[in-house]
């Protein structure tokens, strides 16, 4: 297959035309759902094609792709996997060239499965014919009304628009993630969404060379499990890193240790080692977990990245303050040691009791007023590069109303990363869910806020090894 | 002069998989590496007269696509002192692989103890030449601090996998240790990541190892080159 220089997914996302083909007439099924979403909110054309005909949300429904007068930018098959092969060539015929199959049973299902998807490649050779898939939940983005997301709405909650572009290999971890950030904060989170599925052509690396060059998408998040185009993947990155954060999960760590060589080097190549290495040089921000994922969004689509490791910590509660220094340790972080100016005014305002130092404690008499004063006392210390709020709302005289109104008037300067640990029960979880619903970043413990604070101080110190300025990459500034 | 193909070839066309330890050096030389000095002596009194050029210490190798593992089979004999020690050597050889198709003995100059370092190539499948570095020697596969970088690579990014090893701190003068010059580090892990590159036709993996690190420099005193 030609290898166009243009990123070509952009000639999917930028269709003014659009097809449907397995339109089903049931509701809920995936033809339906997807039909559905395109004469809803596609501002461009859409066609529907079924091969029974009739009529499906006030459109004609097309006996096939060839009874279509106009010309067809792009099309989603939604046939059963043994009618994709026909499908697919009646769309060659048509000159459509931008193809996604979500139909899943090929090289996913057997030696049978694997045969339909070389007839497939066969005539998208022949036709010259761009697919995304087979197996796939295909493309998504709500500002442009594109969505071949085949489960109901009513199931699956759509993000609305926002700086993040996403792409994955599974579709299930796609179709889960998606979920996911409709439901966290504001839920404007999503500019580009690609599950690429079997990716019998386009791959991962064809979906960040495209999200790479988008000018909406100010930050990256990747799920793979294998690479198929690794080198040019690797080259990418390196490149796109240095404008916009890129982070994610490389499952699939165990499967293979290293083979035996007839060298030292080959036996001490296990693959991970060597993805891991390669993404850390390539400025890639790896995480394991899928709770870190999220905690990626929110620290990278919120805040601003700080300009070096200086944390400060402000608790009510001696042994939160305490897990989160280790896990500043543990994060390659520092503890920020505080101007005069900032040490001289808490010391003169705190009762004696409190500990000034970091972290500072303002203890089980806090109030709000105290947080205030801890706060911006650590927020407008220049030897400060973020900030840690924890508060463990059980103790009397806190306002936690006040609490709420004190850490969002800081957390709107944005000058340098605040995060937000709420500890405890019903009350934590109202103040938890007051501030993200602005999109401030508020974790279920202290450790991981400190850990998404260590996720951008990682990234700054990359940049800076690479001779950039953390200043110039703005993630939310897209929101 | 043969070129590197010219090497790479004559190992093919003996049939072997790997280029012998004179052959892999020279492979280095030809890329600009600077290699302790060394002779491919094919007597006796041609060993004697390259030890007596070098000065002694020297060291003896037996080179022998039949005798892989040198050390092993006692075929490599360090620290000799004199032309005695070298023709006592040579005959000790002699004696003992007289039933081996041997390509001769190398005589090499011998390193001043330093720090052990590995820089080596493999074929990664999903990323293609790939280069390690890290603390090397007959240790290296039960220490582990090794990093990896897609060749070729350049100057910065072997200069960053220089810093991330986990022993990168005794590069620096530790307890009486020599400061190792990283950019001359940086320079040969990209000479080699190159040399990985632009034959990886060819080369299927390589071992540098050791690179001894001394107060005289960078010093590649082993060196294993798999053909494809």
């Amino acid at each position: 297959m030609l290898r166009v220089m243009t990123a070509r997914l952009k000639s999917y996302f930028n269709a003014e035309s659009f097809c449907v083909v397995g339109a089903s007439t049931t509701p809920n099924k995936p033809g339906n759902v997807v039909a559905y979403n395109f004469v809803n909110y596609f501002p461009g054309k859409t066609y529907l094609v079924n091969p029974r005909g009739g009529e499906l949300f006030g459109k004609p429904l097309y006996k096939s792709v060839l009874e279509i007068k106009d010309q067809i930018d792009a099309a989603c098959i939604i046939v059963p996997a043994k009618y994709a092969p026909m499908t697919l060539e009646q769309c060659g015929q048509k000159g459509i060239r931008n193809v996604i199959v979500t139909t899943g049973g090929f090289s996913e299902a057997g030696e049978e499965g694997l045969e339909l998807q070389k007839q497939m490649l066969e005539i998208m050779k022949k036709y010259q014919i761009n697919v995304v898939g087979p197996n796939c939940l295909g493309l998504y983005s709500p500002a442009l009304g594109y969505d071949t997301m085949f489960l109901p709405a009513s199931k699956l909650k759509r993000p609305t628009s926002g700086p993040v572009s996403i792409f994955t290999q599974s579709g299930a971890f796609g179709a889960a993630f998606i979920d996911q950030l409709s439901r966290l904060g504001s839920g404007k989170w999503v500019s580009k969404f690609v599950s690429y599925g079997n990716a019998s052509d386009i791959n991962e690396t064809d979906a960040l060379e495209y999200v790479g060059k988008d000018p909406d998408t100010r930050m990256i998040l990747i799920y793979l499990e294998d690479f198929k185009d690794g080198r040019r993947f690797m080259e990418k990155a390196r490149e796109i890193s240095l404008t916009k954060p890129i982070m994610g999960i490389k499952a699939n760590r165990t499967e293979t240790g290293a083979k035996a060589g007839a060298s030292h080097t080959a036996a001490l190549s296990s693959d991970d080692e060597i993805v891991d290495d390669l993404l850390d040089d390539a400025g890639v921000i790896r995480v394991i977990t899928w709770d870190q994922l999220e905690d990626c969004v929110l620290a990278f689509g919120t805040q601003p990245l700080p300009l070096g490791d200086r944390v400060a910590i402000v608790t009510d509660g001696g042994g939160a303050g305490v897990m989160a220094s280790d896990m500043v340790s543990d994060c390659k972080l520092s503890l920020a040691e505080f101007s005069p100016e900032s040490q001289k005014k808490m010391d003169e305002i705190f009762p004696s009791f409190y500990a000034t130092g970091n972290p500072i404690d303002i203890t089980g008499s806090a109030t709000a007023e105290d947080y205030r004063i801890a706060l911006e006392a650590a927020y407008n210390d220049p030897n400060v590069d973020s900030v840690v709020n924890i508060c463990i709302p059980v103790i009397p005289d806190l306002d936690i109303h006040k609490y709420i109104e004190i850490t969002k008037e800081i957390a709107k300067r944005k000058e340098k990363p605040f995060v937000t640990s709420l500890v405890g029960g019903e009350e934590a979880d109202f103040a938890a869910a007051e501030l993200l619903k602005e999109d401030i970043p508020v974790f279920t413990s202290p450790g991981r806020a400190v850990r998404a604070l260590g996720m951008l101080t990682d990234y700054t110190k990359y940049l800076k090894s690479r001779g950039v300025d953390p200043r110039k990459v703005m993630v939310e500034e897209g929101k | 002069m043969s070129t590197i193909n010219d090497i790479i070839l004559k190992g093919r066309n003996e049939n072997r998989d790997a280029l012998l330890e004179h052959e892999a050096k020279e492979v280095l030389k030809k890329m600009g590496i600077q290699i302790p000095p060394s002779i491919l002596a094919q007597t006796e009194e041609e060993a004697v007269d390259a030890a007596e050029s070098f000065g002694y210490p020297v060291v003896m190798k037996l080179m022998s696509s039949e005798v892989l593992h040198k050390t092993d089979e006692k075929a490599v004999m360090i620290d000799l002192n004199s032309a005695e020690d070298v023709r006592s050597v040579y005959q000790d050889f002699e004696n003992r692989f007289k039933h081996v198709n041997v390509a001769g003995v190398l005589v090499e100059k011998m390193v001043d103890k330093g720090l052990e370092l590995i820089i080596g190539t493999n074929t990664d499948d999903d990323f293609g030449p790939v280069i390690l570095f890290g603390v090397g020697g007959v240790l290296v596969e039960a220490i582990k601090d090794v990093v990896f970088r897609m060749c070729p690579t350049t100057e910065e990014q072997a200069l960053n996998a220089i810093s991330e090893i986990k022993a990168s701190v005794i590069l620096d003068g530790f307890r009486g240790l020599p400061v190792i010059n990283r950019n001359e580090l940086a320079k040969l892990i990209v000479n080699i990541s190159k040399l990985a590159w632009e034959y990886k036709d060819d080369i299927l993996e390589m071992d540098i190892n050791p690179v001894i690190a001394n107060s005289a420099g960078l010093h590649p005193v082993d060196a294993r080159i798999i053909l494809k």
